[in-house]
C-alpha cells in the first residue's frame, strides 16, 4: 500500500518510471476487470489502456491508498462505454447484447483450444460472476478486496465466486479439461 | 462450497512477455504527453513556490516603508498640518491660504481678499 501510495504521488509529479510501475502492478487486475465486462480479449486490452491514461489524467483525483479500486472503476465504466457503443452500433437492444461481446478472435487455432473454451465458458457467466472470478483465481485478489472495488458484502462476492466455479466447471467438462480444471 | 480455485493462466495478459512489453510500451507512449504536461505544471508551481518567500518579504518591507512614509507626511493634527512658512512663500502661496488648504476650514471670500492683500 505504500509503495502504490509513493509511486502515485511520485506519477503525480510527472515520473515516467513511477507510472510504469503501476500499469504493470495493476495491469492484470484491470485486464481482469475490462475481461469480465467486455467479453474479449482485445476489446479489454483497449479498455484497459484507455483506463490507464485516463487514470493518468485524473490522477490528482485519485485516494493514493485506494488507487487499485479506483482504478477499476474507470476501467469499468470504459468497458460499459465500449459495450454501450457496440450496442448503438449494432442497433441491438440491452437483451440481445451478448453478455461476453463480440467475438473477435481469430478461433482456437490461434488462441489455444483451453483458452477459446475458457473464453467460451466465461460468455455463459453474468458480468459480476466474470469479474469475481477473474478478480479471485486470476490475480488472486481477496474476497475483502473484491468486495470493497465492487461494493458490494463479503458473502456476496463469495456467492459469486461459487456460482461462477460451479458454472465453469459445468460448461467445460469436457475429457481434455477435466484435469487441467482440477 | 466449492473453495478450489480455477486455473486460469491461459487467460492471464502477462503471460506472453512479448505482447505484456508491446502492451506496456503502448500505454508509455500514449502516456508521454500528459506526464510531460505534468511536469510543467509542477514546474510552474515550483518557480512560483521558490519566489514565493522573497516576493513576499519583499512586498512585506515596501508595505512597512510605505506606511512609515505615510505616518510621516499625513497630518497628526491640526498644529502639524500647518505648512513650514517658508515653503509657502518659496512658491508664492500665501501662509494663511497655506493653512486653509490643508484644514478643513473654509474661508469666505471677504478672508481671501484680505490674506492676498496682505502678502502683497
Amino acid at each position: 500500500m505504500t509503495a502504490t501510495r509513493e509511486l502515485v504521488q511520485r506519477a503525480r509529479a510527472g515520473n515516467g518510471a513511477a507510472f510504469e510501475e503501476l500499469v504493470r502492478g495493476h495491469y492484470r487486475a484491470a485486464y481482469a476487470t475490462a475481461r469480465a465486462l467486455t467479453g474479449n480479449d482485445l476489446d479489454a486490452v483497449d479498455v484497459v489502456q484507455d483506463g490507464f491514461i485516463r487514470a493518468l489524467e485524473r490522477l490528482d483525483e485519485c485516494d493514493p491508498d485506494r488507487f487499485a479500486g479506483w482504478l477499476l472503476t474507470i476501467v469499468r465504466n470504459r468497458a460499459h462505454n465500449i459495450r454501450d457503443r457496440e450496442r448503438v452500433r449494432t442497433g441491438a437492444s440491452v437483451e440481445d447484447v451478448d453478455p461476453a461481446g463480440p467475438d473477435r478472435t481469430d478461433g482456437r487455432t490461434e488462441r489455444g483450444e483451453l483458452r477459446t473454451a475458457l473464453d467460451e465458458g466465461l460468455a455463459q457467466l453474468t458480468p459480476v460472476q466474470r469479474e469475481v472470478l477473474l478478480l479471485h483465481d486470476l490475480e488472486g485478489w481477496r474476497h475483502r478486496e473484491i468486495a470493497e472495488s465492487l461494493d458490494m458484502s463479503e458473502v456476496m462476492a463469495r456467492q459469486h465466486l461459487f456460482q461462477a466455479r460451479k458454472r465453469l466447471r459445468e460448461l467445460l467438462s469436457h475429457d481434455e479439461l477435466k484435469e487441467y480444471l482440477q | 462450497m466449492n473453495d478450489e480455485r480455477l486455473d486460469l493462466r491461459a487467460l492471464d495478459p502477462t503471460r506472453d512477455p512479448e505482447r505484456f512489453e508491446r502492451t506496456v510500451g503502448r500505454i508509455m507512449d500514449r502516456a508521454a504527453l500528459p506526464l510531460a504536461a505534468r511536469r510543467t505544471r509542477l514546474s510552474a508551481v515550483g518557480q512560483v513556490t521558490r519566489w514565493w518567500r522573497p516576493m513576499l518579504a519583499v512586498a512585506a518591507a515596501l508595505a512597512i516603508a510605505a506606511i512609515g512614509v505615510l505616518t510621516r507626511i499625513s497630518p497628526a493634527s491640526p498644529a502639524a498640518a500647518t505648512p513650514e512658512p517658508g515653503v509657502a512663500e518659496a512658491i508664492g502661496i500665501p501662509t494663511t491660504v497655506a493653512t486653509w488648504m490643508v484644514s478643513a476650514e473654509t474661508p469666505t471670500a471677504a478672508q481671501v481678499y484680505t490674506a492676498f492683500e496682505e502678502e502683497q
